[in-house]
């Protein structure tokens, strides 16, 4: 269940988070949720996947602003890594990041089953 | 949006107990509704998810937005495009803008493209962003306050009372920089006034004002509404005023193509150790030398116009000498009956002359613009009726006989509580008729003000002076006037005889004028005849009284005598 607790426990920095919602936990969490399922994971997955990196940055740059303002930092840290990279228009082996992503994703997804 | 409905909209809230508005345009939903809880405490809040939908959201509420808070990636267009956008428009410049951005070098590109601050991402605390959107609201506001003091609240320009000041700021900055002042206004906007209403004109003026404004923001400069038509603009200089003259008058007249005429006074290149006034009194004397043209619309002040106002600021000064020293001779002018088989002596005009001791014979021409513009010329015209009275006088004492003589009223001397009193006082003291002395008062008097104006002259022609309209038909007077009119004869504006003898020789508009006299059942008086032939297709057309060099120039009275002498004979 998707408790200000277990996203402690998963590595949130959830004061932070929960400051940026003045304190209102169901405020917060249901905007956790809604990140979670923010499409651009998708179109970061499907742009770097297809080479294309000026998607992948406007992608990776949209989820890092809401990521920080949650402070979901297991997601946080590989996005901002991959913003900057794709800022930079580097050519690169995306995969490990994406997948460090996706999987820190595919957490919080479990605990709001 | 106006100042005026802007700056209402602040005391208006606080007496209503209503919320600033503010306007989020942000397209992720989390960031949107953490700033929404955060702001909407003690701000009313609405949202735009797409930069179509923010413009569309800030022209709908342009009058009451107090803040916008722009997120830079949006998905249909770049924030910072809307934000500069909104910048080169006048009205909604005003509207202040923070910038939500999570890249450092956003940060300065968004500052200098008009952003008022910017709030980072993460968001920081609520008492952060509260305090940037407090003080960025009440700085727009105190702005807002200045500008309300300071703007012309018609064209959102300068007005006059600030202008100095910022132009004098503006050399401050620009110390070694070559400057030009310019005047702008719009030929015959009282005619325009009166064909087309205020309403209209507002809107023209309007225009003017959005385009100068453009100008100055794209070239540098300042402008400001100066007074009713009269725009002034002091600018980098630059060469091309023809081409700003035709955009101004292309974006006031907007869909009335070519209706607006605008002219261009350019004091170029100014001498910044002179005042400011000077300066632009300089760049109105040249807008004044195309005055009547339809042709020109750009003058530029010179070397010769300066001596021309050197010579007619010592003209000024040597008038009262003048007067005391009796250098202002009266001469006369015969006017002829010419209806009969033979034309007849039936009157005269008297006219000043100047005869200066070191100048020679001063043109009219040039004095008695000078006159007219500061007022003198009542002085002046008092002047002429006392010498032209007591000619009278003496001519009925010499001769036993005399003529009517007209003498100009100026419409400045219509503002002379005292003017009947006076006119009456020099019949009585010289023992004259009131139909010895003729009134000429000129048609544009009568359109200026047309109500005191046809009050006064309805008053002295009681009194029994006969009222000579003057220049009929350049004032644009309307028929339906002219019929309401107190006056006793017309008396043709010379442009109409110029036109109908010039090589045209279209006498058509003659026609239609003697036909208006004929209408009204008062005699046509033509002047500025010179030939044989005109003064016959005159008569032909039906004018009763003719004046110009066919018959005689203006003359001294003892050769006006001569004329007298052989009308007895």
């Amino acid at each position: 269940m998707l408790t200000v607790e277990s996203l402690r426990a998963w590595g949130a920095n959830v004061d932070e988070g929960l400051g940026r919602c003045l304190n209102n936990e169901t405020f917060y969490l249901t905007l956790v949720k809604k990140a979670i399922q923010d499409p651009s994971f998708e179109k970061l997955n499907a742009a770097c996947g297809a080479g294309d990196l000026d998607q992948g940055f406007d992608a990776a740059h949209a989820l890092k602003g809401v990521m920080a303002n949650l402070a979901l930092t297991p997601i946080l840290n590989p996005v901002i890594k991959i913003t900057e990279l794709l800022r930079a228009r580097t050519v690169t082996d995306y995969g490990p990041l994406l997948t460090e992503i996706t999987s820190a994703r595919d957490q919080v997804l479990a605990l709001a089953e | 949006m106006t100042d005026r409905k802007r700056m209402h909209s602040i005391p208006d809230l606080e007496a209503k107990g209503r919320k600033r508005l503010v306007l989020i345009v942000e397209d992720d939903f989390v960031n949107r509704e953490i700033l929404k809880i955060n702001m909407q405490q003690e701000y009313e809040i609405i949202c735009a998810e797409t930069g179509c939908e923010a413009r569309e959201k800030i022209h709908a509420h342009s009058d009451t937005l107090s803040l916008i808070l722009l997120d830079l990636n949006l998905p249909d267009l770049n924030g910072l495009d809307l934000l500069r956008e909104l910048k080169q428009d006048m009205d909604l410049s005003k509207i202040p803008v923070i910038v939500l951005t999570a890249d450092t070098e956003s940060e300065v590109e968004s500052l200098t493209s008009g952003a008022s601050d910017f709030i980072p991402k993460p968001y920081p605390r609520q008492e952060i962003i509260m305090a940037r959107a407090r003080r960025c609201i009440e700085l727009s506001e105190n702005r807002d306050l200045i500008r309300w003091t300071e703007r012309d609240h018609l064209t959102g320009l300068f007005n006059r009372d600030y202008f100095d000041r910022y132009a004098e700021q503006y050399d401050h900055y620009h110390r070694n920089d070559p400057t030009d002042a310019l005047v702008l206004d719009i030929s015959h906007f009282r005619m325009m006034n009166e064909r087309f209403g205020k309403a209209y004109c507002d809107e023209v003026l309007r225009r003017i004002g959005a385009e100068l404004f453009t100008f100055v923001k794209e070239n540098g400069g300042i402008a400001c509404r100066w007074e009713a038509d009269t725009f002034q603009i002091y600018c980098p200089h630059r060469e091309d005023y023809p081409a700003l003259a035709a955009r101004v008058a292309a974006a006031a007249s907007g869909p009335d193509e070519g209706r607006v005429h605008i002219r261009i006074g350019v004091n170029p290149n100014v001498d910044k150790s002179g005042d400011m006034e000077r300066r632009f009194d300089r760049a109105k004397s040249a807008a004044d030398m195309i005055r009547s043209s339809l042709t020109e619309s750009v003058a530029y002040y010179n070397d010769d116009l300066r001596q021309k106002e050197l010579d007619a600021g010592q003209l000024l000064d040597d008038f009262r000498g003048a007067l005391a020293e009796e250098q202002f001779l009266v001469y006369y002018q015969p006017k002829y009956n010419i209806q009969g088989p033979k034309p007849v002596l039936c009157g005269a005009e008297a006219l000043v002359r100047w005869k200066h001791p070191e100048r020679g014979m001063v043109s009219p021409g040039t004095f008695i613009p000078l006159f007219e513009h500061n007022g003198l010329i009542r002085e002046l015209d008092n002047y002429v009726w006392r010498k032209a009275a007591l000619q009278i006088r003496r001519w009925k004492d010499q001769l036993g006989c005399s003529v009517p003589v007209s003498v100009n009223v100026s419409r400045i001397d219509m503002l002379d509580p005292d003017l009947t009193e006076t006119l009456c006082g020099l019949i009585k003291d010289n023992r004259l008729d009131f139909s010895d002395l003729h009134l000429e008062i000129t048609e544009s008097a009568y359109t200026e003000d047309s109500k005191q104006i046809k009050d006064i002259v309805a008053g002295l022609r009681n009194q029994g002076f006969k009222i000579e309209m003057d220049d009929f038909g350049s004032g644009y007077s309307s028929l339906n006037m002219i019929i309401t009119l107190p006056i006793d004869l017309l008396k043709l504006d010379m442009g109409f005889i110029r036109s109908a003898f010039s090589e045209s020789g279209d006498t058509g508009m003659l026609k239609i004028m003697m036909d208006i006299a004929h209408h009204l059942s008062v005699p046509m008086i033509a002047e500025g005849v010179e030939t044989k032939e005109q003064m016959l297709t005159l008569k032909d057309l039906g004018c009763d009284i003719v004046q110009g060099y066919y018959f005689s120039k203006p003359v001294p009275a003892e050769e006006f005598e001569e004329f007298m002498r052989q009308e007895e004979k």
